[in-house]
């Protein structure tokens, strides 16, 4: 009998702790899209890190789109998540959602891409890549490739992303500030799209044609989509040289085969762990850097072979 | 037979009802207040810009510019903040959308240009605009404050937004059941030439449809930037798809002639309960669309094979 009744009470705070477990630990993770070459393997290596972690995740898609995310917030704080993890398409818009999670107490943190610093209140940290600083490197590489002169075309991702203005900015910042004898042609948009990619490269290619001396697209794939242009409007001839970021494993095969020049890898894989990691510091009441950044290496010809893609 | 016609007629209100029920049983922490409150903020962006777009629907016009007018108004907004203050740029914003109506309306009124290809034209122009304007940025506000005041949720259901929409809804009700130029705008989208034989005027009454559509879009827009602080070129690229959806659902023909605002009402909540059902449970985003798509089709389908309805209605008015 007694012991029956200690089973009971045993098993009735195991069901307790549990409940009390699993109901403390969801995170709801608003993400850029569900199907993307950068952002896919990084939603998929945070929701494996989180189930290791014991943490549930509901993931919602933003699919590029401001609007949807900004409602997507409201979902998370109406289904109570313990925690979000928000990956911000624009540096303002989902302010006031961040403020009323901070009201509802739910702890939120930004992940891959930065916003402005009226954010900053809202939120407990910003893990991902130092997109400025990748502008930066590329801005070098592009120097060392074209002995510090020439005129080259820009090919940006989604406007407004707070990715794009940053490997916009850091790249023109850092030409200024070495006082660069190279031209920046025109900056375009084509959304991290491979196939909008190549329609403004035919463009650009045929506006400028030989004056291009040199390309740098904001990520690998839209790269690609120069490249692509490229051999279709010039078959044969030389390929001015490219610079992408991202060091995905086709932009290293076009590094081996002499249609790029460089890459910068960041691995979607760290992106996604050290913000789920993060958040579950939070969670257990750690405290955790208001910025926590991901290693980004340079890749060429030289180092090509040594190193790992990110995706 | 008249239990199933009665189905069809209400099938708005039961698909609406169905996921309400289905939600409520197997998304735990779904019904609640605070759901309901963000749900219903949720749909009001939609619901204000399908609010427009019904009243053309049943004129038999469309209006594909509405995202595009949105993003514009909303620059406005934001662009002219430092320059005429918070206020008196909010309602640049709306005449913005207004002139942008005006411009389709005149474009397929007085130009007799289809109004799909006119404001497919409009779409891609209004959202270059955009892009120009902006440098291809989004343009942050000059108050933070007042989008946060703005999302703000009152009486636990409304913010302000949502209850502009709910009250809006009600008055378009109100008009469309109600009085001479409700009615007239479905004689005209009925059929435009037996309307005008009766003496009402088809081309002032569509070019006005499109002012209002376009007003619409711009109140929305200069709400959006302003709960945002933000005016963004990309603002509002995927609306037009749901808010068609959502008016479509509502059982307004895309033919003309036949709509109602109780309808769309229901269609626009339909699509925002199904999309935050659907988040709860973490459904992908492009199942999500697939299970939209079937209700739409599922619709319109149930509207064509089951209701004996008066289709003879544009007949009718033929002689002879």
């Amino acid at each position: 009998m007694t012991k029956a009744k200690t089973g009971t009470i045993v098993s009735a705070l195991a069901l307790l702790a549990s409940v009390g477990w699993a109901e403390a630990r969801t995170v709801c993770y608003v993400t850029a899209a569900d199907a993307h070459a950068y952002a896919t393997p990084a939603n998929e290596a945070l929701e494996a890190r989180a189930e290791e972690l014991g943490i549930e995740v509901i993931t919602l898609s933003q699919n590029f789109d401001v609007q949807t995310g900004t409602q997507q917030l409201n979902t998370c704080i109406a289904r109570n998540a313990d925690g979000i993890i928000l990956w911000p398409l624009d540096p303002q818009a989902y302010i006031p959602g961040l403020a009323r999670a901070q009201q509802a107490e739910i702890p939120a943190i930004l992940i891959n891409s930065p916003m402005d610093e009226q954010a900053n209140q809202f939120i407990l940290s910003f893990t991902g890549p130092d997109v400025y600083e990748q502008g930066g490197m590329a801005a070098d590489s592009l120097t060392d490739v074209l002995g510090g002169e020439g005129s080259v075309v820009v090919i940006a991702g989604q406007a407004g992303n707070g990715t794009t203005i940053g490997r916009v900015g850091g790249f023109v910042d850092r030409l200024a500030e070495i006082d660069s004898k190279i031209e920046v042609l025109d900056t375009v948009n084509a959304d991290f799209d491979q196939q909008k990619a190549l329609v403004v490269s035919r463009d650009l290619i045929t506006r400028f044609g030989d004056g291009i001396d040199g390309v740098y697209a904001n990520d690998d794939t839209m790269a690609r989509g120069f490249i692509d242009a490229w051999k279709e409007a010039r078959p044969g001839e030389p390929m001015p040289p490219i610079v992408g970021i991202n060091g995905q494993r086709d932009a290293f095969e076009s590094i081996k085969s002499g249609e790029m020049y460089s890459t910068i890898v960041q691995s979607p894989v760290e992106d996604g762990k050290l913000a789920i990691e993060t958040m579950a510091r939070i969670l257990d009441g750690q405290e955790v850097g208001a910025r926590l950044p991901i290693p980004l290496t340079v890749v060429t010809k030289a180092n090509v072979d040594s190193v790992e893609p990110a995706f | 037979m008249t239990v199933l016609v009665r189905l069809v007629r209400y099938r708005v209100a039961v698909i609406l009802g169905l996921t309400l029920l289905i939600a409520s049983l197997t998304v735990s922490g779904f019904p609640s207040v605070t759901t309901l409150g963000l749900g219903l903020d949720r749909s009001a962006t939609i619901g204000i810009i399908a609010i427009g777009m019904t009243v053309l629907l049943i004129a038999r016009q469309i209006d594909l510019s509405v995202g595009s007018t949105f993003a514009l108004a909303g620059i406005t907004a934001i662009m002219l903040q430092p320059v005429i203050g918070i206020w008196p740029a909010a309602l640049a914003g709306v005449l913005a959308g207004a002139a942008a109506g005006a411009f389709n309306g005149l474009l397929s009124v007085v130009f007799r240009v289809n109004a799909l290809v006119a404001t497919l034209a409009t779409m891609l122009i209004f959202r270059s605009v955009a892009h120009w304007l902006t440098d291809s940025q989004p343009v942050p506000g000059t108050d933070i404050m007042l989008s946060l005041a703005l999302s703000t949720v009152h009486l636990e259901i409304f913010t302000l937004r949502s209850a502009l929409f709910v009250g809006s809804i009600l008055l378009l009700h109100f008009w469309l059941t109600r009085t001479v130029a409700g009615r007239n705008l479905f004689a005209v989208g009925s059929n435009a030439d037996a309307a005008e034989a009766s003496g009402i005027a088809p081309g002032r009454t569509v070019f006005l449809a499109f002012v209002f559509a376009g007003t619409l879009a711009g109140v929305a827009g200069v709400l959006q930037s302003l709960t945002t602080n933000t005016g963004s070129p990309v603002f509002g690229a995927e609306l037009i798809v749901t808010v068609i959806a959502a008016v479509v659902v509502g059982g307004t023909r895309i033919e003309g002639g036949r709509g109602s605002a109780l309808g769309t009402l229901g269609g626009v909540l339909t699509i925002a309960a199904l999309t935050t059902a659907m988040e709860f449970q973490s459904v992908p985003a492009y199942i999500q669309q697939v299970v939209v798509g079937l209700i739409l089709i599922l619709l319109v389908v149930l509207d064509r094979t089951v209701r004996p309805g008066p289709r003879t209605h544009a007949a009718a008015g033929v002689p002879g």
